[in-house]
């Protein structure tokens, strides 16, 4: 009887080793350890041995039983393995078609100028004015220091809706409604889309300004230099040369321009920059006392700085745009690229 | 303003080369708008003698030229027909490069050898515009550089003046500048005049009938004049700053204007009626011919120059065509004047009429420098024109402009430009550009009293002279520093972080955003089909438009878009879906101001998803827009809505549209465009379109978020189909059942529509997912049953519908 078990465990043992595929391991399987299996038989023939040999046997049978169990278990874990591999090893992607995408949505270069120029000076503390595109003489230019027939007046072509009511040639009107609404201390900016009746291939009839200014006690030209070099090497990068030289602004003084070493020559000079090595970005300077008289701050308490850039122009100098009409023509093709 | 090296170191002493004079310039608040070196790389153009001229053999039209450079000679083919045998002229040897990049090459011109070019004047970059080659005056040097030889190698600056500087409208201004930062003197012309026998004063006079609009006027008598061409040098001097030579006399106003400042005129004295000038405003209504040949019709406000009859000038801006000086002149009267600023203005304003001499009136001259420009230009038309100037002058200056006393303390300067400054500072600097400074110690700060010299009108006050000495100082100089300022909170305002919400929702449904112009063509409106009375078509108006294409501020947003689209699908990008998010504007009753209220317009045509070769290519359609509504109203907080099929927009697909409405309220429309709208703007078929009224979403929108707790038991879901009437909306069927009110349901879902095979004829089939679940327990098979009773019961008796 013993040896009869171990014949059958040897065998068993061949037979799993050498069953191909899972289906037929579990047909070994039930061979042996079926109901109707060799081991089963001879457990279910223990009935028929003697009472001494009954343990003797019946231990010696679990015992295979257990080692068949464990040997077919292995079995069938190699088994599953060698077919994952074969598997694996079939099933292939081709990883370099490319992906499944949903329809993108571009946001216009303009906004992204935009909210860029606007999350620097939040980060410096300034908040958020707007104001109305079709504004009133009054708040474009009166209030701005620059009375009708000012020779200043010629500085920006006016579209007009009526005498007194203007499409705004700048944010700066901006300035005068905030002031005229707020006490000090203020930090503003103002983005918004204005207006000059000119048209051709550097200026276009409307277009976006960000005027941004701070008024509190004790500001000086100084500070001025210290927002706008701040705000300059987050926008355009921590080495480019900044200058600052005297100009001329109605509703500031003293008022300046501001350039950039030329960023697509390095200041080496080209046409961009009119071989000049530096292009001009922003208008600023220090509030007119004037300007202050208009909205009753008092400039004996009080001093500030304004500034004023173009949105297009920044876009341009970025991404190295050279066509200001790109921008409003639309074409997805350039849509796309931002 | 134009000017040149050579002519600036003629009043002020400086070694500054080309470069950096342009920089100094430019960062003391002159900005060199353009550079231009003269002569520059032309130093190969030589004087040449013209040793022998004959005519080509081949040619009836050239010469073979024999020249001779000094050490060689050499044959040159020319075609011009103003040169002889012996003049001098300017030979462009071989390698020369022209202005305009033209190269000079050995070459042979109808079988004859050519070395080198005979040069006219425009070849050289001289003038505009020449006839024949340049004939050199007989005295220069053979193999010299003809631009040496001529003292013409020099650079011309181009300056963009800002309008507060009329004092660098001159050559003498802008030297100032120079003198103050080269610590130099400045040298002003010192004219002398021999005067002959007749007095001024017996021959003519001026009479200011307004002294306010003309509070200066002085004129000289030059007599015996010979008309004729100036000389070189005046010449070349004026073309090197832009001007055209006319004749000696007029250059000479010319060169005077340019170099002081001061715009002279000059009368022909014998053309002058009782030989005398009245200064006083027009006669309402007057006609007046001016020198360019145009009828002017003047107005009381205008200043006129007459004589002892009528208007012979147009004060400050033009000549008459009846007291021009001509070739016959032989006597002139000459004005240097000063007008008020304002008076110029208007009038050349309100004539179109601008010329070099308003646009120095009219920012302001300097009234103390009549008499010497005057004298300057006497002098001058005496030396160029071989007159005589008559004994004196008439000066009719009746109260003297008073000098402005404007005074800046120490500490003021020091506080707004954030540089400590001393009264000696400050002192030093104004004195360098001309103004006189007078030194008071306060017991408290330094005080400094200054006399503003007339050339300087743009100073009237204390910041206007800090201005002047940070700018003196240089920018450079002042350090750079951070404000400090208190903290305050600087939210974005509402309004704006809303429209950031609403751009992002569109951004992330595959919208891209453009901009186009505010204005439009208001015919632009017939394409859209809508109706004569649409209240879109109350524009708000630009007077002066550049096009009628701009012609008034847009009140809709839907052509600019479709434009737009139309134009990418004509650049083959097909499938479009594109929005806009900007105001639209509306004349508003009784106003002057407009309304101003933001919009959002969206457009969608052409395939669902992006082309790939796992994509479906799917068309959008209303549906897709509709999506993408339905996720702004959530994300806004705007609930109870109802989509109307009935609404008045023309410009959509009848059957395919619908208006947005909660309550009584038009929130906006949706649908697919109107097969005839498609057609004029030449869009694709089945092209979506919404327009919003993206404010009346802000001001109804309720973001208020209230939890509601989850529950732990499952869920159970129930899917029944009914058959309805074809025409039942879903809009009917959601809203019954949100009506129901069912304990523990918790959401309903249409999730299919069927019309077809099974489905009898004037019905279509609507399947409902119902999803029950309780907050307590587990609901049993039996309560769901009779909850799901409920709503099937309500359906049937709602809407007539059948179970399926």
């Amino acid at each position: 009887m013993k040896d009869k078990l171990n014949k059958i465990e040897e065998a068993a043992l061949l037979a799993a080793n050498e069953a191909v595929g899972e289906v037929e391991l579990q047909q070994v399987r039930a061979r042996y350890l079926g109901k109707k299996g060799e081991i089963t038989a001879v457990m279910k023939g223990m009935g028929q041995l003697s009472p001494e040999e009954r343990p003797l046997i019946g231990g010696l049978a679990n015992e295979v039983k257990g080692r068949l169990e464990e040997a077919f278990a292995l079995r069938q874990e190699s088994l599953r393995q060698e077919l994952m591999q074969q598997k694996l090893a079939n099933e292939r992607l081709d990883v370099t078609l490319p992906g499944r995408v949903q329809r993108a949505g571009f946001k216009h270069p303009i906004t992204q100028v935009t909210e860029e120029v606007v999350g620097i000076f939040a980060a410096l503390g300034f908040g958020v004015a707007e104001g109305p595109e079709i504004e009133k003489d009054f708040y474009n230019f009166e209030a701005l220091n620059i009375p009708k027939d000012h020779p200043a007046r010629d500085m920006q072509d006016t579209f007009y809706i009526s005498e007194d009511v203007v499409l705004r040639t700048h944010t700066s009107p901006v300035q005068i409604r905030t002031m005229l609404d707020q006490e000090p201390p203020v930090r503003v900016v103002a983005p918004g889309t204005v207006y000059r009746r000119d048209s051709d291939i550097t200026h276009s009839p409307m277009f976006h300004q960000i005027e941004g200014f701070l008024v509190d006690r004790k500001v000086t030209f100084g500070d001025l230099k210290g927002i706008l070099t701040t705000f300059i090497n987050e926008f355009f990068g921590e080495n480019i040369a900044v200058r600052f030289r005297p100009s001329f602004f109605p509703f500031t003084e003293p008022s300046a321009e501001v350039d950039i070493q030329c960023v697509i020559c390095g200041g080496s000079g080209c046409r961009v920059c009119s071989n000049s090595g530096w292009l001009e970005i922003l208008g600023s300077g220090m509030i007119d006392p004037e300007v202050f008289k208009s909205v009753n701050y008092d400039p004996e308490l009080y001093s500030g700085f304004a500034f004023g850039m173009g949105i297009e122009r920044l876009a341009m100098l970025k991404y190295g745009v050279n066509d200001l009409r790109l921008f409003f023509e639309n074409d997805m093709r350039f849509l796309k690229q931002f | 303003m134009k000017v040149t090296l050579n002519w600036l170191k003629e009043y002020v002493d400086f070694d500054y080369n080309a470069d950096d004079l342009s920089h100094r310039l430019t960062m003391t608040g002159l900005e060199v708008d353009a550079m231009e070196r003269l002569g520059e790389g032309l130093d190969t153009v030589i004087v040449a003698r013209l040793a022998d001229v004959q005519q080509h053999p081949d040619a009836d039209r050239l010469t073979v030229c024999t020249v001779d450079t000094g050490s060689a000679t050499q044959q040159v083919v020319c075609g011009a027909t103003n040169h002889k045998t012996g003049d001098l002229i300017a030979l462009a040897q071989v390698g020369t490069v022209l202005p305009g990049n033209f190269k000079i090459k050995k070459s042979k011109i109808r079988g004859q050898e050519s070395f080198g070019m005979l040069c006219s004047m425009s070849e050289m970059g001289l003038s505009e515009e020449s006839d024949g080659i340049m004939i050199l005056p007989s005295d220069l040097d053979l193999g010299r550089p003809v631009f040496e030889q001529l003292g013409l190698k020099d650079v011309m600056y181009e300056i963009g003046l800002t309008p507060n500087r009329p004092d660098c409208l001159s050559v003498v201004g802008v030297a100032r500048e120079v003198a103050a930062m080269a610590q130099a003197p400045l040298r002003l012309p010192e004219p002398v005049i021999s005067e002959n026998e007749t007095l001024v004063a017996e021959k003519t006079s001026v009479t200011l009938e307004d002294s306010n609009l003309c509070p200066r006027y002085a004129a000289r008598l030059i007599e015996n004049v010979k008309i004729g061409p100036s000389p070189e040098w005046l010449v070349r001097r004026l073309e090197t700053v832009g001007l055209r030579s006319i004749n000696n006399v007029v250059d000479v106003t010319n060169f005077v204007m340019m170099e002081l400042g001061q715009p002279l005129h000059a009368f022909d004295f014998n053309l002058l009626r009782e030989r005398r000038i009245v200064v006083r405003r027009a006669e309402e209504g007057a006609e007046f011919t001016t020198l360019d040949g145009q009828v002017r019709t003047l107005l009381a406000a205008d200043l006129v120059i007459c004589d002892g009859e009528g208007p012979i000038a147009l004060a400050g801006v033009m000549g008459g065509g009846n007291s021009e000086v001509s070739s016959e002149t032989t006597d002139i009267l000459l004005e240097s004047a000063y007008f008020n600023p304002l008076t110029i203005r208007r009038t050349s304003k309100r004539l179109g009429l601008h010329t070099d001499a308003s646009h120095r009136f009219e920012r302001g001259t300097d009234v103390d420098m009549v008499p010497l420009a005057l004298d300057r230009a006497s002098a001058l038309i005496a030396e160029l024109a071989s007159g005589q100037v008559a004994k004196g002058v008439v000066d009719e200056y009746p109260s003297a402009l008073p000098r402005r006393i404007v005074t800046i303390t120490a500490s003021k300067a020091s506080q707004v430009l954030g540089l400590e400054l001393d009264a000696d500072d400050i002192r030093l600097k104004l004195n360098s550009i001309g103004l006189k400074c007078d030194l008071q110690v306060d017991r408290s700060d330094e005080v400094v009293k200054v006399e503003i010299p007339n050339f300087r009108p743009d100073i009237e006050r204390e910041i206007d002279l800090v201005e002047e000495v940070a700018r003196l100082i240089g920018y450079d100089k002042i350090p750079v520093t951070m404000p400090v300022s208190s903290l305050t909170c600087q939210q974005l305002p509402v309004h704006l972080s809303r429209e950031r919400q609403v751009r992002d929702l569109l951004l992330q449904s595959g919208y891209s955003e453009v901009i186009n112009y505010s204005f439009y063509n208001p015919s632009c409106l017939d394409k859209l089909r809508l109706a004569e009375n649409d209240s879109r078509r109350q524009n708000v108006n630009i007077l002066n438009p550049l096009t009628e294409e701009q012609g008034v501020m847009r009140t809709s947003l839907v052509p600019s878009l479709l434009e737009t689209a139309s134009r990418n699908l004509a650049y083959r990008s097909e499938d479009l879906s594109l929005f806009e998010l900007r105001p639209v504007f509306q004349p508003v009753e009784n106003s002057e101001m407009a309304s101003e209220s933001l919009r959002l317009t969206a457009f969608l045509c052409g395939r669902r998803e992006s082309q790939g070769w796992a994509q479906s290519s799917d068309e959008a359609d209303f549906f897709d827009m509709k999506g993408v509504i339905e996720q702004l109203l959530s994300n806004l907080g705007v609930s109870d809505v109802c989509w109307q099929v009935e609404h008045d927009e023309a410009f959509y697909h009848p059957g395919k549209s619908c208006a947005i409405y909660q309550g009584e309220r038009l929130l906006g429309t949706l649908g697919e465009l109107h097969p005839e709208v498609i057609r004029n703007f030449d869009l694709a078929p089945s092209s979506i379109l919404c327009d919003v009224d993206i404010e009346a979403l802000f001001e109804l929108g309720d973001k208020t978020i209230k939890f509601k707790p989850l529950s732990r038991f499952p869920d159970v879901q129930r899917d029944s189909a009914f058959l309805v009437g074809v025409d039942v909306a879903a809009q009917q069927v959601l809203s019954i059942l949100n009506r129901v009110k069912i304990k523990d349901l918790e959401s309903i879902e249409l999730f299919d529509v069927y019309c077809g095979e099974g489905v009898p004829e004037g019905k279509k089939s609507l399947a409902i997912r119902a999803c029950y679940r309780a907050m307590d327990r587990t609901l049993t098979d039996e309560l769901i049953q009779n909850l799901h009773g409920k709503l099937i019961k309500a359906m049937e008796k709602e809407l007539g519908a059948e179970l399926r």
